[in-house]
């Protein structure tokens, strides 16, 4: 066994410049070709002293960006596969960049991002002192069925012995694993939380122990926020690590557990991040850094977003916001944070799967799960459809009560931003899905947006 | 004019729920939801559609723990020619039993059907059928098929599995009990069927909210899932 393993090291690494001369940088390849080798790869490459992994249906890959950015600001040698796959492959592909060829690693912890499925192909050979579950929610309703079933998935496969940082404001996710170890972070009230569910998608509707009616001291969205049974008096557990006083206005938020509390610079506004950063800093506080040394690492660091860009061109600025595909989640928190910001906005809709359209056609349920309600707002004053999946969207706008007048339709992607108003002092969000085709397609249609925009502005 | 949600704070998943409203909202009938814990309207109510969605692996048994005592009503519904739609595993409620490796989970067996399910096996594709003359187009995502005798069934399948993979009829018909496999918004992607429904709930002439859009998404799905070089499932 110690023979193959070595080969498939060897093999894999071999791999590595020479993809890189081919172009394919930045592939799975190596840490498929060691895995193929070496079904046991991942139990004998070597690894860092300390490894946090980060699991969840949204923000595993920001918040592992974030505990990444924070302990190599604080001169840590870090190891992460935030730049390829969360897959085992992608672990084993980010492990083997991080050993020599004589099986050393040259880190001193490694951040790794874990995708839910891939739990029991990475689990049984790493195991991290922390994993982080950031929430669980519907996903790709063909990978992952149900969150019910990821958790019982994750039960079943995190490691005994890891210490689980867990969101107590998600009664899914901060119930998996119940033997282990753990610690939760969650938000206090905010001035935006409701009570009752507003959103379509609800994923847990009932108490988790005897099916009796959850009550919502607040909500923030969706399932999540602080619940209690009425019947058996079950609730969310309490916080460990406690975010709250967050204001916008100053772009700060406080976080307080038991040794303390400090106030920390938002690098978002969106609710998302501001739990994405509340993560990070449990898992640092839990990795033994103090508060004051965590926030003076918040200080140095910047979101460095894929999911977020604007850029004013022109009279117009041009908005690029990842909106996942096949994820109801996703999508309604991108409508709803879009719905939210300021001014007069266009939105040309392509968060068609185009990867999906080579093998079959979409699955389009998740439309139906989804708030496009949120794209019913008198600032968003017109929307572009288009792509495969475009006539859905027609359908699915007016159903959402979009009115018709607001609503034009193209088929291909690139004759779509013709149809864009693009009116001086107005936003075009270009909302697009995360598959590799369809990021591709969606940044040739802003580089013609941009032009657009320019030609409009002079 | 109602239409009875039955449990819909567990047989809510896949955008099922959507089924209901879209015809409450292009016929104007209200929208009654019933709980776990309560007593289904169509008992003592005049209910012209009774709907049932998909739900978990636990939704399934507490489903079914709630409804056994009522499944002698929806027999006499039946009988008397009322209208029930069961989408994706609530299909599995009437059936006998759901076998996952060696467990035998029984089920309300009003159907002679059973389930085999494999947690680890998910089983996603498209479909294309028929339900008399007219094309049924849909999605199936599901972690279990059900063998047994279903007839006819609800549909007819031309691409796709049926009750499973092996056969061609899809779904479970008894007089105006229907139930499916297909998960999502059956009623939305096949407007021609939603009308038939709202034809079968006594509505005289129907006329689907939004329906020259969702005709147009329609037309394009069929044309689509009839072109023999698409690909029919997801790995
Ligand atoms: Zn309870």
């Amino acid at each position: 066994m110690k023979l193959r393993f070595i080969l498939a090291l060897w093999a894999a690494k071999l791999s590595q410049p020479l993809l890189k001369i081919t172009g394919h940088k930045g592939t799975n390849f190596p840490g498929e070709l060691a895995l193929k080798l070496c079904p046991e790869f991942l139990r004998y490459i070597a690894k860092p002293a300390r490894i946090v992994a980060v699991t969840g249906t949204d923000g595993k890959t920001s918040v592992t960006n974030l505990i990444c950015d924070m302990l190599e600001a604080s001169g840590q040698r870090v190891l992460s596969n935030r730049a390829g796959a969360n897959t085992n492959a992608g672990v084993a592909t980010c492990l083997l960049s991080g050993a020599t060829i004589f099986n050393r690693t040259k880190f001193d912890v490694a951040a790794l991002e874990v995708d839910e499925r891939s739990a029991a192909r990475v689990y049984p050979y790493v195991k991290p002192q922390l994993i982080a579950v950031t929430n669980l929610f519907r996903d790709s309703i063909m990978r992952n069925g149900h969150p019910e079933f990821i958790a019982s998935f994750l039960t079943a496969n995190l490691p005994a012995g890891s210490k689980l940082v867990l969101n107590a404001d998600d009664l899914i996710s901060s119930s998996v694993a119940p033997d282990n170890p753990r610690v939760y972070f969650g938000l206090d009230r905010l001035p935006t939380d409701v009570t009752d569910c507003v959103n379509r998608l609800n994923d847990l509707r009932i108490c988790p122990k005897c099916a009796g009616k959850l009550e919502y001291e607040y909500r923030r969205y969706h399932h999540i926020g602080r619940a209690r049974c009425v019947d058996c008096g079950f609730r969310s557990p309490d916080y460990d690590y406690e975010g709250k006083d967050v204001d916008l206005a100053n772009m700060t938020m406080t976080v307080a557990d038991k040794s303390g509390s400090q106030t920390y610079r938002l690098l978002s506004d969106s609710i998302f991040n501001i739990y994405n950063l509340l993560t990070a800093v449990a898992v640092l506080r839990e990795m033994g850094m103090d508060h004051q040394t965590i926030a003076g690492l918040a200080e140095k660091i910047d979101i460095v977003s894929s999911r977020f860009q604007a850029e004013k061109v022109g009279q117009v600025e041009v908005v690029m916001q990842m909106a996942k595909d096949r994820n109801a989640l996703a999508c309604s928190r991108a409508f709803d944070y879009v719905a939210s910001r300021p001014g007069e906005k266009e939105i040309l809709l392509m968060m068609n799967n185009l990867s999906d359209e080579v093998e079959w056609s979409e699955n389009v349920c998740w439309l139906y799960d989804c708030d496009f309600e949120f794209l019913n707002n008198e600032q968003i004053t017109h929307i572009v459809t288009t792509g495969p999946r475009g006539k859905d969207y027609n359908l699915r706008l007016r159903l959402a009560g979009v009115p018709e007048e607001r609503i034009s339709w193209a088929r291909k992607e690139m004759d779509a931003a013709d149809k864009l108003y693009l009116r001086p002092g107005s936003s075009v969000y270009i909302l697009y899905g995360a598959d590799n085709r369809s990021l591709d397609m969606a940044f040739r249609v802003r580089e013609k947006v941009v032009k657009l925009a320019e030609e409009a502005g002079k | 004019m109602k239409i009875e949600v039955i449990y819909p704070e567990i047989c809510n998943l896949y955008g099922d729920l959507m089924n209901a409203e879209y015809l409450a909202r292009s016929c104007g009938a209200e929208l009654v939801n019933t709980g776990l814990k309560e007593k289904p309207r169509f008992l003592s109510e005049e209910i012209p559609l009774v709907f049932m969605g998909t739900t978990t692996e636990r939704g399934q048994e507490l489903a079914r723990d709630a409804f056994a005592p009522w499944l002698d009503g929806l027999k006499q519904r039946t009988q008397a020619g009322g209208l029930t739609l069961l989408t994706g595993n609530a299909l599995e409620l009437f059936g006998e039993y759901v076998q996952e490796d060696g467990n035998r989970i029984p089920m309300l067996g009003l159907f002679p059907i059973h389930a085999e399910r494999r947690m680890m096996a998910r089983y996603n594709s498209l479909y294309l059928g028929k339900y008399g003359e007219m094309d049924i187009v849909g999605f199936k995502s599901q972690f279990s098929h059900s063998y047994g005798d279903n007839g006819e069934g609800l549909f007819t399948t031309t691409r796709g599995a049926g009750l499973n993979p092996d056969v061609k009829a899809e779904g479970l018909r008894w007089n105006n009990l229907m139930a499916t496999y297909l998960v999502g918004p059956l009623t939305i992607v096949n407007p021609p069927f939603a009308k038939e429904l709202l034809r079968l709930m006594g509505v005289e002439e129907p006329h689907l909210e939004f329906e020259e859009a969702a005709m147009d998404a329609y037309r394009t799905r069929v044309e689509e899932f009839s072109d023999p070089n698409r690909g029919f499932t997801y790995h």
